[in-house]
């Protein structure tokens, strides 16, 4: 079985700081990795190196689905293929909650309005906001807008979906609505990859979680491995951090 | 002691002004160290020197002397003024010191030799001079294509020069100067109009006796007449006003102008509206190419400076920064007088639409940087992530969120650019100010500019309220 992403000594420099140190990650299809570890660790660095929204340093290599992702024609293909959820939602501020979730499919795959429509629709039921379809992204609440902001990046029926700390911006009430959402995908198959700081939702969900620290991998395993029985002495520490407080 | 001393000083009384458009040559211009000189600066000179009074000569556009010496910001004009029934009404005059007539000018050897070459031709003129009211009389006798009119000689002259206009009819005696040491220039028909120079001043002025009994004096002295040996190179006949003393010109009626009649004055008003209109129809045309030309090319220039390679980016910058900082007025003189000696020659409504465009274009694309700058990085991380062209991108996510960003300072800037448009007067564009004035001094009454500000408050005040209230939209909501 071929990765259907693969990252390859990927270094990573803002100027003299080195944000990620030699990164090699495979993932497979239908996996659902979490990425864990202190703030400023490298975990977003990371996955927004995989649809290029960060250049990483010349050296590397990144796939995904064997395509080598670089700054060329082709890169906006290898983004459509790759779903992304933000933090702040990012929703499209001055289109309706189904127009956020239409435009990049009609614009990219070519396909009518109707369909693209009724496709909308789906996606809006799956994720439980079906009736605020016409309505616009700030009058909706942050856990709505973040659904709808996963709605938005599965209407392209994308390969992989990164998640940014999708819930790291919410009201504690919302996040669990949230969470649920990313619960349901997982089981149904769809290839994510997680940046949170949710300990129990990525013990729940994970196939695998990663620990990182200092732009570094430092460990990674199935959750129980991880959670239960860390090998490193700083994925030690940050789990009593994190999990005793 | 020094009490006394100035109350027996009689130079204590304060000094006349006098309002003179200086480069008026040779009744009122400036010598090489910045002195004013010419015949009449001489003359009103001598006047205060047997007044006893100082003499303070201060420089104002021949426009601008009607409005001065009515509201008495200066006790008197000079500036070869000639004496007009319809100056009479608003204006009184002492006695004529000198009998004028027109006359045109063009440029030596060409096909232009008398008026009857101009059939079809355009013609310069000064703004509201005896002139152009003779141009705007005889414009269907002689067949005239268009009468441009200028801030004065210079101006006009170079554009005969350039040959974008074909003569140039103003006062004889200014044109046998200015062309006296000028062989490319001639002066070729004398138009007989029997003009006659005096000095203005305000309705019912108490001092224009004490002046015009000193003209008196000077005539039979024979100082005028040898002013005029001075600066013509020979004594006037026997039987011009220079020699001869005459009547002061007698007042159309005895009203004394109030501030109704003066800057509000009806009949003014409805002779000049339809000269309004035209300008307002101006106004408007040049205004609105000038704001769609320039927005185009703010936001070319916008996308070039925030996305194209380096080198591109650095040009775009250059521009901006170029024309944001060269004054408009400098930018059209450029364009409108310096461009024809390259062989490219504009005309007053091209010169002017192309410099406004130049400079709208400059601070729109300034405009539409900020606003696309102030759209969240989030929005276009969203839309690259989302796999959309560059196309998509700007087009349907930053910039509709930019617009509404900017369009409180876009209608600030074509606001702006409405009111830049007057600046067009100076190449002899007939714009509503431009009108404006030429129908103030025709009138020797300020009520036209009165009407073209009003004007100009009709369609920009609404503007002006409806960008407070979008601002303040904008800054309630976030959509």
């Amino acid at each position: 079985m071929t990765a259907l992403i693969k990252l390859e000594n990927i270094n990573k420099h803002y100027g003299t700081f080195q944000a990620l140190h030699n990164i090699n990650l495979e993932i497979n299809e239908g996996e659902v990795v979490c990425v864990i570890g202190p703030s400023g660790s490298g975990k977003s660095t990371m996955i927004r190196c995989i649809n290029l929204l960060e250049q990483y340093d010349d050296e590397g290599k990144i796939t995904v689905d064997n395509v080598l992702v670089q700054k060329d024609k082709n890169l906006k293909n290898v983004r459509a293929e790759v779903g992304m959820v933000f933090q702040n939602f990012n929703l499209f501020p001055h289109l309706t909650i189904l127009k956020n979730l239409m435009l990049a499919p009609i614009r990219t795959k070519n396909i009518s309005k109707k369909h693209a429509e009724i496709a909308a629709f789906k996606l809006l039921e799956k994720v439980g906001i079906k009736e605020q379809a016409n309505k616009y992204p700030d009058q909706l609440s942050g856990g709505q807008q973040q659904r709808v902001a996963i709605a938005r990046a599965l209407a392209m029926e994308p390969k992989v979906l990164l998640f940014d700390e999708p819930t790291s911006a919410l009201d504690p009430e919302m996040v669990g609505e949230v969470l649920d959402v990313i619960k349901t995908l997982a089981k149904s198959g769809v290839t994510m990859i997680v940046v949170t700081h949710e300990m129990g939702f990525a013990k729940q969900v994970a196939d695998r979680v990663i620990f990182m620290d200092s732009g570094q991998i430092i460990e990674q395993g199935s959750p129980s491995e991880i959670f239960d029985n860390p090998q490193e002495q700083r994925t030690q520490n940050f789990l009593k951090a994190v999990l005793n407080h | 002691m020094w009490i006394t001393a100035s109350y027996a000083d009689t130079a204590e009384q304060p000094p006349i002004i006098v309002g003179a458009n200086i480069g008026n040559v040779p009744w009122e211009f400036q010598d090489t160290d910045g002195t004013f000189i010419g015949f009449e600066i001489d003359l009103v000179t001598e006047i205060g020197k047997r007044l006893n009074r100082e003499v303070d000569i201060i420089n104002v556009p021949f426009n601008g002397l009607f409005a001065a010496v009515q509201s008495g910001r200066i006790h008197m004009a000079i500036s070869s003024i000639a004496i007009t029934d319809k100056r009479l009404q608003s204006v009184s005059f002492t006695q004529p010191y000198y009998d004028s007539d027109l006359s045109l000018t063009a440029i030596t050897g060409s096909s232009i030799k008398s008026l009857d070459d101009l059939r079809g031709q355009i013609i310069a003129v000064d703004t509201g001079s005896t002139g152009d009211m003779w141009a705007t009389e005889n414009e269907q006798k002689y067949g005239f294509a268009e009468i441009r009119r200028y801030e004065g000689l210079a101006p006009a002259m170079l554009d005969v020069v350039i040959g974008r206009v074909k003569g140039y009819v103003s006062d004889i005696p200014a044109l046998l100067y200015y062309t006296k040491d000028k062989p490319n220039l001639s002066v070729m028909e004398r138009i007989p109009t029997g003009g006659r120079y005096s000095m203005m001043m305000g309705k019912n002025n108490p001092l224009i006796t004490e002046i015009n009994n000193v003209i008196s004096t000077l005539k039979t002295e024979g100082f005028i007449n040898m002013l005029h040996a001075e600066w013509f190179g020979a004594p006037a006949d026997e039987n011009t006003s220079t020699v001869k003393i005459v009547d002061m010109p007698k007042k159309n009626d005895g009203i004394e102008l109030n501030f109704v009649d003066t800057f509000l004055n009806m009949d003014v008003f409805l002779q000049t509206y339809p000269l309004l209109i035209e300008g307002l129809f101006i106004t408007v045309q040049l205004g609105l190419l000038s704001i769609i030309t320039g927005l185009i090319l703010g936001l070319f220039l916008a996308l070039v400076r925030l996305y194209a390679a380096k080198p591109f980016r650095f040009m775009a910058k250059a521009y901006i920064d170029l024309f944001r900082s060269i004054p408009l007025l400098v930018l059209l003189i450029i364009i409108f007088y310096a461009l024809p000696f390259v062989g490219l020659s504009l005309s007053p409504f091209s010169a002017a639409a192309v410099s406004l465009c130049i400079v709208s274009g400059a601070y729109t694309a300034e405009i539409f940087r900020a606003g696309i700058e102030a759209v969240p990085k989030g929005q276009f991380e969203a839309s690259q992530a989302l796999g959309l062209s560059y196309r998509y991108m700007m087009g349907d996510i930053i910039l509709p969120q930019a617009i509404k960003i900017v369009i409180p300072p876009l209608t600030n800037n074509c606001i702006n650019v409405i009111k830049d448009t007057a600046l067009a007067s100076v190449v002899a564009m007939p714009d509503l100010l431009k009108q404006a004035t030429q129908a103030q001094a025709i009138s020797a009454n300020p009520t036209p500019l009165i009407a073209a500000a009003i004007i100009y408050l009709m369609f920009l005040l609404p503007l002006v309220l409806w960008v407070s209230r979008i601002e303040v939209k904008i800054k309630g909501g976030k959509r």
